[in-house]
């Protein structure tokens, strides 16, 4: 790793004041993506907030009934907490497919929440990489691109996936992310906070020089709400996913009254997938409506050369989950 | 006592270290005043360095010296030669000119005063290259300059004119892709020099051959060179021989005057020290009408790199595993721009054995045959390759006693056709097959006066047992208990021992340590018997002297060897052995069977195996605890080559791009297999050795692949000839992709 | 008790494969919990960890630190060491290189292998993914740490006793990962439980089934002394 300076903060204010709008700081949190990424040079921080002493390791239950959790609480907490489990067990169960147990007790949830891509091409330092060097093209797109590159949300500058699967996890339950900045506090939604590569992948999230975050605030459970996340990859276990999905459902007898659907592994942020949703919504529980419901989360995904397979792939991904889950 | 101890399963002599920590590894050594390496890599895979920015660098704290091409002794190179003692397998020196042949090749190296420090120079390090197109993959190279012949050909009969015409007849190729050996511990040295002698902690499977091309490298005498690796992080073959990383560290040590730690990070484990090349395998296979084979060809390409030949002899074992009068086996290379190629757990088997037992399987089924069946009817029971016995083969028993306990016999032949739930069941079998080797080797034995034994052996433990199978030597024949038994190997100052690979090192190095034991006990009885010994009276030859139990005794009357000593003050009886390699009365070789289990659910494409059953016959089993372990790590291996193994490469760049343990996927805890059930038959080869062992390191993974693609095709009608199995071979409805 | 200090000629180690031919780190409960004579040892990792150690507290770095050093305060396995650090200094490297604990392994450094596994406030992590300087004042149990003098952990004595291991290489990570895994309540006691969560502990040498035997035969250990 190359030399930064250290600071450790002991308040979101002092974080904030000390990281200020300097594009060449960080906060650290569990050090997961970042001190990966500095110790490869691809991350060059000069200056390295420290944010782990910061009071945000709460989770609690808001009178409206959403949950806010706080930046710092690692993805074990969370994965573990009693409400997480029993209302949102989508979220427990996406955060304990994810990573490995070490990694999950450093990981904190705003650490996760930005997380960057696993693609070969922006790791390496040298590829053509828009993402790293914006305008530079992009060496995946021609390239290799398996199993951390998408089929939805891809631009002919970028086709990397968002890594993350508690982030699918919340897409599907609908969060707020709440930042402090130089500027002050503010509250973004959980699906406008990534954003799509477009023509600018180095554009990764809506969050402005210096902003930190300091909670993520779960929207209220459904009621009778079941729900569970499906995670496919190649081993077992400690792989990103190849295609993963998030699923809750509310049932009357054997209609489906609601339901939110969202994907990991195949698209280029935490992919919801609305439409899915209409499509399921009042329909009868049948393996038909599930598979036209998963047909219509992956129209208009775009195959490349290695990773055509996660469309149906994807559709696997989420006709099982609800199966399993109206069971 | 004598008779339990061979054969038994005590817990390793080694294992409180390894369990504490203790046990020394490479890079935990920290001589006084060590400076750390770095490396910088090249991110071309073909060219020439234009230009070297080091002032960045330079200035980065801590920062020792930088070497490179401008800025590196004038060395020379090793002869490579195994039978001198020097065998490297990338032979061009690291810094030697200006030229890249392949990506992550050393093109600098930088050194400071902490680890950190080192690594963060060498991002400073600006370097530019004129590139060359290069040649990225096997098919890429054929086209650009076609093949060259490799060695281990083989042929007998007309295996062409008995082809056509033939009953029953199959032509497939088979691929499998670059597979990295991915020890956990990475490659590492620690170099120093006093003087113009050099002494270097490695991470290595062979101290001698590497103390030998060092020697060369540098023009100093083999005695002027210590190499030591008392316990290595597993190599699977990528540290039988010396990589440039080891030549760069003890150039680094002497420039600098300093001791110095380079280790190999991560992702250049995948381009500089080695890797299993890719193959593409031709099989041609003809059966008469009662499905006995008729003509066997197996043609096989692997790749090489530009600066050295390395062939991976993929019909080695074609050869004679399948009786057959007209066969035919060819191994061709052709070049590609990555590192050299070296051997990985079971060269040539482990790839050649996918081909060999896939197509076997395919040729039952075109001769409709049950490919159990087919296999015992044209079992080998001779070498029809070197036209010799077998020394010892019990590949029929180990296939039906397997068979038996797997419950082949249920399966329904017909595919697709066992459900469970989701899932549909395959099953598959193969058969495993790999050579015995024994070498010459040396060992040294003392019986002390403390009573205690002490062995020296330049061999290495890499995770086999060998230090506790040698100590179970001893004691069968001293009769001392194996915590009075010191081990010593990995370091040269010891008498010269074996490599630790291709599984013959405890054949080898056995019958060193019983003969060392037994000069001991000779020098011992001399003692005995010499004027001043409790035995003066007796004939030093005589028989009726005899050793037991830790006592000489004679005619009834016994002394404790403790007694002998201390009565003459002398500190230990020693003995000595040069033990000499297998001779060829027999073709030596051992067999076994994996039977495998898949569950195939198609509704998420997802495959598991989830049982292995394997029998084994590597002769006699020394240790029954590390033997079998040695199985179900091969198995474990041998399932990752199925399923996920494969290093990819940019097709348009030659670059390596899943070059670290997240994206080169390996079987973690969760995909082991349920249930592995492994039988060792154990019949004493007793033509091989006195022990009666042949080893167990490498056979395990062989025929492991082929016995999950057949278990695959069982379950889904899918024949996958290219490995690994990703889930995207077995799916439907695929999307076609419309290249750009 | 050299052996921590940063000079220490390695060449006098002596590679005695019988037996540990001399301790690293010379542990002793010392007087000081009455805990220690009544709870098992390896239930006292949290006190272990607290406790003042016989062990003299080296290396300390006295001085003001250098600039562009930070001073920190670290417990490792029961020792207080006071140590100047540069920021990017990584926590893997700084108790291998400096304060010689050479047990943990370093397999990728890039939190992909498992291998650099240790607890820190009794909590599993990847050391090679931490900084020195974020650990001010925290409590660090490495592989050093486990034993009790010559009495091994049972999850120790387990992996000799069922050959968990090969190489040894990856053995200190998979012993720590398993030490934290029978000490949490949250993680099922049932083999494919344990499995997934030793997976982040890659064993090249596949000594998964031995390993899964360990762990299971030390939970039955630890219970049944508790
Ligand atoms: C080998 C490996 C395998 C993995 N596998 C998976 C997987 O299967 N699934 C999965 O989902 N993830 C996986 N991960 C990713 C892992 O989940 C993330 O690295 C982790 O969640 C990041 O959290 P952290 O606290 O460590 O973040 P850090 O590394 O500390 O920070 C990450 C980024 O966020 C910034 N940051 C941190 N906190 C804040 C804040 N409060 N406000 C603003 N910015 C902030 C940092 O500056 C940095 O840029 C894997 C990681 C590794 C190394
Ligand atoms: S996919 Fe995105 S991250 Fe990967 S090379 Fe292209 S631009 Fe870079
Ligand atoms: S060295 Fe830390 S996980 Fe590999
Ligand atoms: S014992 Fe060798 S890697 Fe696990």
């Amino acid at each position: 790793m190359r030399e930064f300076d250290y600071a450790r903060a002991d308040s979101p204010r002092q974080a904030v004041s000390t990281h200020g709008s300097n594009e060449q700081a960080a906060y650290l949190a569990g050090g997961t993506t970042l001190l990966d990424l500095v110790k490869i040079d691809i991350m060059r921080p000069e200056q390295v907030v420290d944010i782990n002493r910061l009071d945000l390791n709460e989770i609690e239950t808001l009178d409206d009934g959403r949950t806010r959790i706080g930046a710092l609480v690692t993805n074990t907490a969370l994965a573990r907490h009693e409400r997480i489990q029993s209302d949102y067990t989508v979220l427990s169960e996406a955060l304990l497919s994810g990573a490995t147990t070490q990694l999950r007790n450093k990981a904190t949830t705003a650490g996760n929440v930005m997380q960057r891509v696993r693609c070969p091409y922006f790791r390496d330092g040298v590829s053509s990489c828009n993402k790293r060097e914006p305008g530079s093209g992009c060496a995946a797109i021609e390239g290799h691109n398996r199993s951390v590159h998408a089929v939805l949300g891809t631009s002919e500058h970028c086709i990397a996936t968002h890594p993350s699967d508690m982030c699918v996890a919340m897409a599907a339950i609908g969060a707020t992310v709440t930042v402090e900045g130089p500027e002050g506090q503010r509250e973004i939604d959980f699906l406008d906070f990534h954003l799509l590569p477009g023509d600018a992948p180095e554009r990764e999230h809506n969050l402005k020089p210096g902003e930190l975050i300091t909670h993520v605030t779960l929207d209220a459970p459904l009621n009778n709400g079941r729900s569970g996340y499906l995670k496919l990859r190649d081993r077992a276990s400690y792989q990103f996913a190849l295609a993963s999905s998030a699923v809750i459902v509310t049932l009357d007898g054997d209609t489906i009254v609601d339901a939110r659907v969202a994907l990991g592994g195949v698209g280029t942020k935490p992919w919801r997938a609305h439409e899915a949703e209409k499509a399921l919504k009042g329909q009868q529980v049948s393996e038909s409506s599930f598979q036209r419901a998963a047909e219509i989360a992956m129209q208009g995904a775009t195959p490349y050369a290695h990773n055509a397979f996660k469309i149906p792939l994807g559709q696997q991904a989420i006709v099982r989950n609800l199966t399993t889950l109206t069971a | 006592m004598s008779d339990s101890i061979i054969g038994a399963g005590p817990k390793r002599i080694d294992g409180q270290r390894k369990v504490t920590g203790e046990a020394p590894y490479a890079a935990d050594h920290h001589p006084d005043n060590m400076a750390y390496g770095y490396g910088v890599f090249s991110t071309i895979a073909s060219g020439t360095i234009t230009g070297l920015d080091l002032e960045a660098a330079r200035q980065s704290p801590g920062v020792i010296d930088i070497f490179h091409h401008n800025h590196f002794p004038e060395l020379h190179r090793t002869p490579s030669s195994m039978a001198q003692g020097n065998k490297v397998e990338e032979t061009r020196l690291p810094f030697e000119d200006n030229r890249v042949h392949y990506e992550g090749q050393f093109v600098a190296l930088v050194v400071a005063d902490t680890f950190d420090n080192a690594r963060a120079a060498a991002r400073k390090v600006g370097v530019s290259y004129q590139r060359d197109d290069a040649i990225a993959n096997l098919d890429q190279g054929v086209k650009a300059h076609g093949t060259k012949p490799g060695s281990g050909n083989h042929e007998r009969g007309d295996a062409e004119g008995n082809f056509d015409g033939a009953a029953h007849s199959i032509d497939v190729t088979y691929t499998t892709p670059v597979e990295t050996h991915n020890p956990m511990e990475m490659h590492a040295s620690v170099a120093s020099w006093e003087g113009d002698r050099l002494s270097i902690f490695e991470s290595s499977q062979g101290v001698v051959q590497q103390r030998g091309a060092l020697s060369k490298i540098f023009g100093i005498p083999p005695s002027h060179i210590r190499v030591e690796s008392p316990f290595i992080g597993s190599g699977f073959g990528s540290k039988l021989w010396m990589w440039p990383h080891a030549v760069a560290a003890s150039v680094a040590a002497r420039e600098t005057g300093r001791p110095v730690q380079l280790v190999v990070p991560r992702p250049q484990m995948f381009t500089t020290t080695g890797h299993r090349p890719e193959t593409r395998q031709r099989m041609r296979l003809a059966t008469d009408d009662n499905g006995r084979l008729v003509s066997l060809r197996h043609e096989s390409i692997n790749t090489t790199s530009f600066t050295d030949q390395y062939v991976e002899t993929c019909g080695s074992v074609t050869q004679s595993l399948y009786s057959c009068p007209n066969l035919t086996v060819s191994h061709e290379t052709t070049r590609v721009n990555r590192g050299t190629p070296t051997s990985m757990r079971a060269p040539g088997a482990a790839p050649g054995l996918f081909a060999l037992e896939s197509a076997i399987d395919e040729m039952a089924l075109a001769a409709g045959v049950d490919p159990l069946e087919f296999r015992l009817n044209n079992y080998a029971d001779r070498d029809e390759s070197q036209d010799l016995d077998f020394s010892s083969n019990h590949i029929r028993e180990a296939t039906e006693k397997a068979a038996e306990k797997f419950g082949w016999h249920d399966r329904n032949p017909e595919v697709g056709s066992m459900r469970d739930g989701h899932e549909i069941v395959g099953y598959g079998m193969a058969a495993c097959n790999w050579e015995a080797i024994k070498r010459e080797c040396e060992a040294r034995v003392s019986l002390r006066a403390d009573g205690t034994a002490y062995v020296t052996c330049a061999t290495q433990d890499i995770g086999t047992g060998t230090y506790t199978i040698i100590a179970q030597t001893v004691s069968d024949i001293t009769g001392l208990g194996l915590e009075k038994i010191t081990v010593r190997l990995g370091d040269t100052s010891y008498p010269n021992g074996p490599i630790s690979g291709g599984s013959w090192t405890t054949a080898t190095t056995l019958p060193a340590v019983a003969a060392a034991t037994r000069e001991a006990i000779k020098e011992l009885k001399g003692y005995a018997t010499s004027e001043k010994g409790d035995f003066a009276d007796v004939d030093n030859d005589s028989d009726s002297l005899v050793f037991e139990n830790g006592q000489l005794t004679h005619d009834g009357q016994g002394v404790n060897y403790v007694d002998v000593l201390k009565g003459q003050k002398l500190a230990s009886a020693d003995g000595h052995a040069h033990t000499q390699g297998a001779d060829d009365r027999y073709s030596y070789r051992s067999f076994g069977a994996h039977f495998v289990e898949v569950r195939w659910d198609p509704g998420i494409s997802n495959l598991r195996v989830s049982r292995v059953v394997s029998a084994i016959d590597v002769g006699r089993v020394i240790n029954s605890l590390t033997a079998r372990n040695q199985v179900e790590g091969a198995i474990v291996m041998g399932l990752g080559m199925a399923h996920f193994e494969a290093t990819d490469y940019d097709a348009r760049n030659g670059r390596p791009v899943n070059n670290n343990y997240a994206e080169y996927v390996v079987p973690v805890h969760a995909d082991q297999p349920p249930e592995v059930d492994v039988i060792l038959l154990d019949y004493p080869d007793l033509e091989f050795n006195e022990f009666g062992a042949r080893g167990i390191g490498e056979i395990g993974i062989t025929g492991m692949a082929a016995a999950v693609a057949n278990a695959v095709y069982h379950a889904t009608g899918k024949r996958i000839r290219d490995l690994p199995i990703f889930k995207e071979k077995l799916m439907e409805n695929i999307p076609a992709v419309q290249s750009a | 008790m050299s052996d921590h200090q940063n000079n220490g000629d390695s060449r006098v180690e002596t590679f005695d494969a019988r037996s540990p031919s001399r301790r690293r780190f010379l542990k002793s409960m010392g007087a000081s919990g009455l805990a220690a004579a009544t709870a098992p040892a390896w239930a006292q990792i949290a006190q272990a960890s607290q406790q003042q150690q016989n062990a003299p507290v080296e290396p300390q770095d006295d001085g003001a630190p250098a600039e562009g050093e930070q001073q920190i305060q670290l417990t490792v396995n029961g020792v207080e060491h006071t140590l100047n650090v540069k920021p990017n200094a990584v926590l893997l490297d700084v108790l291998r290189d400096r304060l010689m604990l050479t047990g943990t392994k370093k397999g990728c450094d890039q939190g992909q292998c498992g291998a650099c596994t240790l607890l820190v406030n009794d909590t599993a992590i990847n050391s090679c993914l931490s900084l020195a300087v974020s650990h001010d004042g925290d409590s660090v149990t490495t592989i050093e740490g486990l034993s009790n003098g010559d009495e091994l952990h049972p999850v120790q004595a387990a992996f000799w006793e069922h050959d968990a291991y090969q190489c040894g290489y990856c053995t200190s990570g998979q012993i720590m990962s398993a030490v934290a895994i029978l000490n949490d309540d949250n993680i099922g006691s049932d083999d494919a439980s344990v499995r997934e969560a030793m997976s982040g502990n890659i064993c090249r040498c596949g000594a998964y089934k031995n390993i899964l035997a360990a762990v299971q035969d030390a939970r039955g250990k630890m219970e049944g002394a508790s």
